[in-house]
């Protein structure tokens, strides 16, 4: 079996062993936007003009909360390190891992979210964009939280520095995301912001993987 | 099977860490065959030398050349096993070591046979005990087809039976034409290595 393939099969076994790893994003989620309407006055005018923009807030708190399992646990079991020794370079395997964990743990969360749509009564069209931009803009997200776990990773408490330290990378990604769901809303046209968002997703793929490999040679130079 | 010959040419090497030194202008060269046992009191730098050979730590002043090429080339021929459990918890003996070796089943079954871990292949790592996760870890050794072995204090938490299959193992590697490093606080009887002692420097 090629060694793509052992990751792939040892991302879902990984999976099946601790649910939770992506359960518990979902659950964030779905219990961030069922408290929305609750909160405020059951205005449904309202709820739908800010839903989509509280289910894009929503989903990226609920992508940050699993990023942390992205390296850690692997790193202090002492398994990153043997990536090392792989007949690959690093860089793909990074590449590999952050493609998994985007398929495996945010793809789900994307999926959800139409639920998240009808709870908070946000109109079809608005909807769909709000599923475009989160399907383009993932992986950019998903590249820069992976950058964030991958340069704590030495560190004990991990998971919120890593989130303090990448949000200057997320606040661009959010505010053409803003953009296309108040475009979507007035039915103008939402393309040229939305090829931007692509764009930091392609750019993000590209580098990021780099960044992070060296991040994690970096950590393990540091460790026993 | 039989290795190409090879060798590990370690010229100069120095290390420091927090000001202190670890190991100053160390030179050796490792042959085809060789086993060495780094010794030392703890904190001598024992497993900094193994990590730097091993290419995980970045090496301060000196060179290691592998066939006279440089050490970051040839990490394909490194098997590294260190003090971190190198396996997966939450993962079964046998999945973890498909992920690391990539041998097809039956081999693998046969392996765990050898270390005494039969009947243990369905079973997570986590349920096992602490030598029982050791030897899942070092049932690498009979998989991965690696010339040069850097083992980080393999012996701890192993029964006396599992030492003489190590033992035997690692004289078969070195009869094969490999090389094999490796520490521990505890000689082993019925292995014909060399030492190197570190920590006398000042």
């Amino acid at each position: 079996m090629s060694l793509e393939r052992r990751m792939f099969t040892r991302e879902l076994k990984l999976i099946a062993a601790r649910p939770g790893d992506i359960l518990k994003p979902i659950w964030f989620l779905m219990l961030v936007i069922s408290m929305v309407p609750l909160a405020l006055a059951p205005d449904s005018d309202l709820l739908s003009e800010i839903g989509s923009a509280m289910i894009w807030v929503a989903t990226l708190l609920a992508l940050l909360l699993n990023a942390e399992h992205l390296f850690q646990s692997d790193f202090s079991d002492g398994v990153l390190e043997q990536w090392l020794f792989l007949d690959r370079p690093l860089v793909w395997l990074v590449g590999l891992k952050l493609i998994t964990h985007w398929l495996f743990h945010v793809l789900p969360l994307i999926l959800i979210t139409p639920i998240a749509g009808i709870i908070l009564s946000v109109p079809t069209d608005v909807l769909l964009a709000l599923l475009v931009t989160l399907v383009i803009a993932t992986p950019a997200l998903t590249c820069f939280s992976g950058l964030g776990a991958a340069l704590t990773l030495g560190s004990s408490r991990s998971g919120i520095l890593g989130v303090l330290v990448m949000m200057p990378l997320f606040v661009p990604v959010v505010i053409l995301a803003a953009g296309v769901l108040i475009r979507a809303m007035d039915g103008s046209d939402t393309l040229p912001l939305l090829a931007l968002l692509g764009a930091f997703s392609v750019v993000a793929a590209t580098f990021v993987p780099i960044v992070v490999s060296a991040a994690i040679r970096l950590n393990i130079g540091g460790s026993n | 099977m039989i290795f190409e010959p090879i060798d590990i040419e370690i010229s100069d090497l120095s290390c420091e860490r927090d000001d202190r030194s670890l190991f100053k202008n160390l030179s050796m060269t490792l042959n085809s065959g060789q086993i060495l046992r780094v010794a030392g009191p703890n904190g001598a730098g024992k497993t900094t030398l193994l990590r730097t050979i091993a290419g995980l730590f970045d090496i301060q002043t000196g060179t290691i050349r592998m066939n006279q090429s440089p050490l970051t080339e040839c990490l394909q021929q490194i098997l590294y096993i260190g003090h971190k459990p190198q396996v997966t918890k939450d993962l079964t003996v046998l999945d973890n070591l498909k992920f690391l070796t990539g041998s097809d089943e039956d081999h693998l079954k046969r392996v765990l046979s050898d270390v005494g871990l039969k009947g243990y292949h369905d079973s997570l790592v986590k349920e096992l005990s602490q030598g029982q996760g050791r030897r899942c870890a070092l049932a690498r050794l009979w998989c991965v087809e690696a010339p040069i072995w850097i083992l980080d204090e393999p012996y701890t938490a192993l029964d006396v039976e599992m030492v003489k299959t190590l033992d035997a193992r690692i004289t078969s590697h070195a009869t094969a034409g490999g090389i094999c490093l490796f520490t521990t606080h505890q000689p082993p009887q019925s292995l014909n290595y060399t030492t190197l002692e570190l920590g006398h420097v000042t």
